[in-house]
This record gives structure tokens, C-alpha cells and sequence, in this order.
């Protein structure tokens, strides 16, 4: 018999990170998929000093760095689009609390891609000539910076262009909108560099919000760009994105996105937004408590949802989930 | 002014979605850029190859402006999801897409933009914090460094139209002339920015940019006094038509919610 690889969030979090790690998330840009709810327990375990690898910045790393929790950050975009600046990650950065090293949004999956092919760096003509390239968080008296993205020979034309650095994260914790008890992992929505981080990252925790029967994998298998094979873990976690969207399943909270940002925006507001929406919660349940019933209701009334309906026959119940989490046994 | 009401930041978007030619594969940041693509799209480019930074084609928007690249008004009607790596590197980077349109917090007169920080005065030699962080380069930088040519959108005020940017988040013209040869970049630079008030577009030699024209309730002086360099007017500057009700209407269909409505 497979083992499901279901696990508890708090028990993902004890077991798979650590103080100073380097730690990669962000799946989907600012307003989409994103393990957000990963965030939220690494702060309720206190981890700190993290660095953070996130393709786009999301809620998540805005909560991060405005509680103080990360020191560094590696980003291609570090707004949250429509909604405007993010304060919480905005505020570290002007402190001199939090280092951000820019790079662009397609930076972050050719470095992604250098860490999954092992290749010792990435050529590539773009970022070179702005300051992105001359100008170094990490390495702030390094100007131009010869470090970050150094410029090399092309040997077949002769043609200097940007060698850029490979990642290889220490973990990353990665959204799915539908997974199975090991792992096999179906994305609805742009994957955006889900792909190449899943197989950049030293070791992946999958965070679903669904968990589907397996005959669902072997329906779609051209669909299942994160197979089990380099996944450690998986959590079931209903609304992990929230308060950004997730295709299919449901919107993003306006509401919830402005009060969150606004709140980052100040030491108090921080304080206060983490014992309201962090240190809140016990369990799954009280999770969704705490979002409010009718507010999932609402936001599940997405025009996106009939993206799922091919994938519906095969979506567990919660009571179906927890009984494979307990046997440990996969269906 | 016509008998048409509109906003200055309508005729901005319009003006941009007029640079957009049917058949074109381009590329839209999020926010107004991504209007005026969608404009261009319902109004007079209806076969434009359209597509998102994060890989989402063959959308467009449902229920107003998308909060960002993944939000289910765009996800809602898409005929592709890809990724980052496919949009803007095999479609940006490797210098097949025609246009792209970017967004600027300031500005420079050779087109370099900056969306990356605002500092007091000069950077210096040491890498400093910001005193206001801004939220980076996005794939701005690579669609400036890839698309055969950008455009780029910005409100037009003396702060943000400065001499020199203090930190390039995207490349223009660097230090002008043929500054970007040198890097070899598969993209040709900015084709014009389009503000609030008029369209500059580059010196053919210098690529110094200058005012090729101004909107119907702008002026010359009043681009002049907005922008912070010493702004040269083109040989045969001229008012840029104003929208037609058939533009209007199209751009009114897009931007559902009114995000272009609000008076400045």
C-alpha cells in the first residue's frame, strides 16, 4: 500500500523549516495562488531571519516582512498590483530591516530554471544595463555590482550579456488548486514558475485546496505538472490563498486584501492584524471561522468556476481527507 | 473641448491603444496598461495577439479592471495558461513580440523608467534604502529589453518626468544615441510615452524624447511646465485628435468598473 503524504500544516512547518532558511513561495503573482496560509503558521511557530525567494511578491511575503520575520528577499515585482504598494514589505524595506534584491519577473524562473538543470549559471539578455544589474541589496558597496549579474563572454558570437545566479531554495511551499494524497498536483490558472520551482527547490510542501481520488491524476496526467516523485509533503488547506483568488474555486477578497495592506502599513496595525488573523485560529475549522461562512460562500461564487467542473467527480470530502490522513495509507 | 466628455486619463489610455496595430502580439502590464491593450483590442485591433506577463492568453477582462495578472476577471475566459518562462521568455525575451505597453512611476528624456524607489537626491556608491519603495521592475524590464517596442504610459507631472531617473528599472535609450547597441538587446526601445497631457516620442538620432503632440484640452506651455528637463517640441508638433464616440464607447465597455472615469 502508498503512503498518503497528507500531513497537518503545523506539523509541515515544525518538520520541513527553520530560523535562517532560505524559503521559497509565492506561486502565482500578487493577487493569485499562493500558500499564504504556510506564512501565517511560520509565523505562529516564530521563525525568523528567513530568506525568501518569491517569484512575485504576494501577501504572504508582505506579511512576512512587515512582522519582522524576514531579513531578505529575492523578488522580480514587489507590489500587489491593483491593490497598490505592500506596505508590510514596503516598511522593511525603508527601515534597512529587510534587504530586497530585485530582479524581473522573467529573472526569477531562468534563475528557477539554472537550480532545476543544475546548470552553474543562466545567459540572458535582459536585466543588463539597468540597475538591476548594478545596484546590489546584498552587496550594497559593490557598484556597479560585479556580483549579482555579471556580465560574460557569449563564446559563440563574442557578445557580452548577463549570467545569471541559479536557485536552489531550501523548501518551497507551493499552492495547488487540486492535489492527491501523494502529491501529484493539478494547477488551474497560470502555473507562473510553479514548474521550475518545484524542481529548483531542495525539498516541496504542497498546499492544496482540494484533495482529489487519484483516478483524477491518471484522467488528466498532461495536466499534472508537479508529480509526487519531488514532493515531500501535503496539506490540505482549504482557502490557502486567501485573501487572493485561486481559479476555479474562488475570488480574491477585496476587502480582506485593502484591510490586510492597510494594516501592515504600521507597527500597531501589524501587532494587531496578527493576533486577529495569525495567532487566531486552532485548527482548519476555526480557520474558515475566522474568514466567515458567508464570506466563503461569496467569494466561491466565482465566474471561474465552472474550470473545475471536470475535476468535481473526483474532489474528496473533508471527512474523506481525514480519514486518509489518519490510516496514512494513499487512496 | 468636443461635445465628448472624458478624462484625461481616458485619453491617455486611448491614445496608447491607438499605437497598437491589429495582428500584433502584445504584451500588457496590469492596471491601465492592460485597458488600453484591451481598448485597442475591442475597438480597432480586434485580432491582436494579447497576452499577460504570467502566461494567461487569449483573455479578456469580464467585470472590469483585473486586480492583477491572476485575478478571475482575466481567468475567467482564457484560451492558454502557461507561465512567466513562456510569456516573457520565449515570447518576449526571444524579441518575437511586436509591442509593449509599461508603466512608469518617473521617467527620464531618453526614456529609462523607474519603478523601482524614489530616493532623496542621488543614489551614490553605496546602495542605500529608498525613502519611498516603489514596487520594481515586473516584467517591465524585460519587455523594455525585448519587445520590438515599448510604450510607455505615465501621468504627466514635473516629478515624475526628470532629467535622469535615479534608478533604471527598465531600460530606454540609456544614455541616449545608440547607448543600447551595446547590449545587444533583442528590442528597439520605446516608441513614445503617452501621458496625461500629449505623446513624446524619441529623437530619430539623439532619441532625446519631444513633444510630437498634445491633447486637445492641453498645451504646449502646460507639457513644458510638467515635465522636468528642458523639453524640446518637435518640427511639426500638432493636437492629437481627440476620442471619437466610437472610441469611448469601446474603451467604456473595457474599463466596466470606471477606473479611467475618475476626474484628476
Amino acid at each position: 500500500m502508498t503512503q498518503s503524504k497528507l500531513i497537518p500544516l503545523a506539523e509541515a512547518v515544525r518538520r520541513y523549516t527553520w530560523d535562517g532558511m532560505q524559503y521559497a513561495s509565492g506561486a502565482a503573482l500578487p493577487i493569485g495562488s499562493d500558500a499564504i496560509a504556510f506564512g501565517r503558521e511560520l509565523l505562529r511557530q516564530g521563525r525568523r531571519d528567513l530568506h525568501a525567494i518569491f517569484h512575485c511578491n504576494s501577501q504572504q511575503l508582505n506579511l512576512l516582512a512587515g512582522a519582522g520575520a524576514a531579513t531578505k528577499a529575492e523578488c522580480g515585482f514587489s507590489g500587489l498590483e491593483v491593490f497598490g504598494f505592500a506596505n508590510g514589505l514596503r516598511r522593511a524595506v525603508e527601515s534597512g530591516r529587510l534587504a530586497l534584491e530585485d530582479y524581473s519577473n522573467l529573472a526569477m524562473p531562468l534563475r528557477f530554471l539554472g537550480g532545476a538543470l543544475n546548470w552553474p549559471f543562466v545567459p540572458a539578455t535582459t536585466n543588463i544595463g539597468s540597475d538591476l544589474q548594478y545596484r546590489s541589496a546584498f552587496a550594497p558597496d559593490d557598484y556597479p555590482a560585479k556580483a549579482k549579474i555579471p556580465t560574460v563572454t557569449d563564446p559563440f558570437s563574442g557578445r557580452e550579456i548577463g549570467a545569471f545566479s541559479p536557485l536552489r531554495p531550501d523548501l518551497a511551499a507551493i499552492h495547488v488548486t487540486l492535489a492527491d494524497s501523494r502529491g501529484n498536483s493539478i494547477m488551474l490558472g497560470t502555473e507562473w514558475s510553479r514548474f521550475e520551482l518545484s524542481r529548483a527547490a531542495k525539498k516541496v510542501v504542497i498546499l492544496a485546496d482540494a484533495i482529489v481520488d487519484p483516478g483524477c491524476i491518471r484522467q488528466f496526467p498532461n495536466l499534472v505538472r508537479i508529480p509526487d516523485l519531488v514532493v515531500e509533503a501535503v496539506v490540505y488547506w482549504p482557502f490557502a490563498a486567501w485573501p487572493q483568488s485561486s481559479p476555479g474555486l474562488y475570488d480574491v477578497d477585496e476587502e480582506h486584501m485593502k484591510l490586510m495592506n492597510k494594516a501592515l502599513a504600521t507597527e500597531e496595525g501589524t501587532a494587531q492584524y496578527l493576533k486577529d488573523y495569525v495567532e487566531s485560529y486552532a485548527d482548519l475549522d476555526s480557520y474558515l471561522d475566522l474568514i466567515g461562512r458567508d464570506r466563503l460562500t461569496r467569494l466561491s461564487a466565482t465566474e471561474t468556476a465552472f474550470l473545475l467542473d471536470p475535476y468535481r467527480p473526483w474532489i474528496l470530502s473533508p471527512d474523506d481527507v481525514a480519514k486518509l490522513a489518519k490510516t496514512g495509507e494513499a487512496a | 473641448m468636443s461635445a465628448l466628455d472624458y478624462t484625461r486619463q481616458e485619453m491617455m489610455a486611448i491614445a496608447t491603444g491607438r499605437e497598437i496595430k491589429d495582428g500584433e502580439l502584445a504584451i500588457f502590464g496590469v492596471g491601465l496598461s492592460m485597458l488600453a491593450g484591451y481598448f485597442a483590442q475591442a475597438h480597432h485591433a480586434p485580432n491582436v495577439r494579447a497576452m499577460t506577463e504570467g502566461g494567461v492568453f487569449g483573455a479578456t477582462p469580464v467585470g472590469g479592471l483585473p486586480w492583477g495578472i491572476e485575478c478571475n476577471r482575466l481567468s475567467v475566459n482564457a484560451t492558454s495558461f502557461t507561465n512567466a518562462l513562456d510569456a516573457l521568455g520565449f515570447l518576449v525575451a526571444s524579441g518575437r513580440c511586436d509591442v509593449g505597453i509599461i508603466g512608469a512611476a518617473e521617467v527620464d528624456k531618453f526614456g529609462n523608467v523607474n519603478t523601482t524607489g524614489i530616493w532623496d537626491g542621488e543614489i551614490g556608491e553605496s546602495f542605500r534604502p529608498p525613502k519611498v519603495r516603489l514596487p520594481g521592475a515586473g516584467g517591465a524590464n524585460d519587455i523594455a529589453s525585448g519587445a520590438k517596442r515599448t510604450i510607455i504610459m505615465a501621468a504627466h507631472e514635473s516629478k515624475r518626468f526628470a532629467e535622469k531617473v535615479s534608478y533604471i528599472s527598465s531600460p530606454g535609450y540609456l544614455e541616449g544615441g545608440n547607448a543600447r547597441d551595446r547590449f545587444g538587446f533583442p528590442g528597439g526601445g520605446p516608441a513614445a510615452i503617452i501621458t496625461t497631457l500629449g505623446i513624446l516620442r524619441p529623437h530619430p538620432e539623439t532619441k532625446e524624447f519631444q513633444l510630437e503632440s498634445w491633447f486637445a484640452f492641453s498645451s504646449i506651455d502646460e507639457i513644458k511646465a510638467n515635465t522636468g528637463w528642458d523639453l524640446k517640441v518637435a518640427p511639426h508638433a500638432h493636437v492629437v485628435p481627440e476620442p471619437t464616440e466610437s472610441e469611448l464607447a469601446a474603451l467604456r465597455r473595457v474599463d466596466v468598473t470606471g477606473a479611467l472615469r475618475k476626474k484628476d
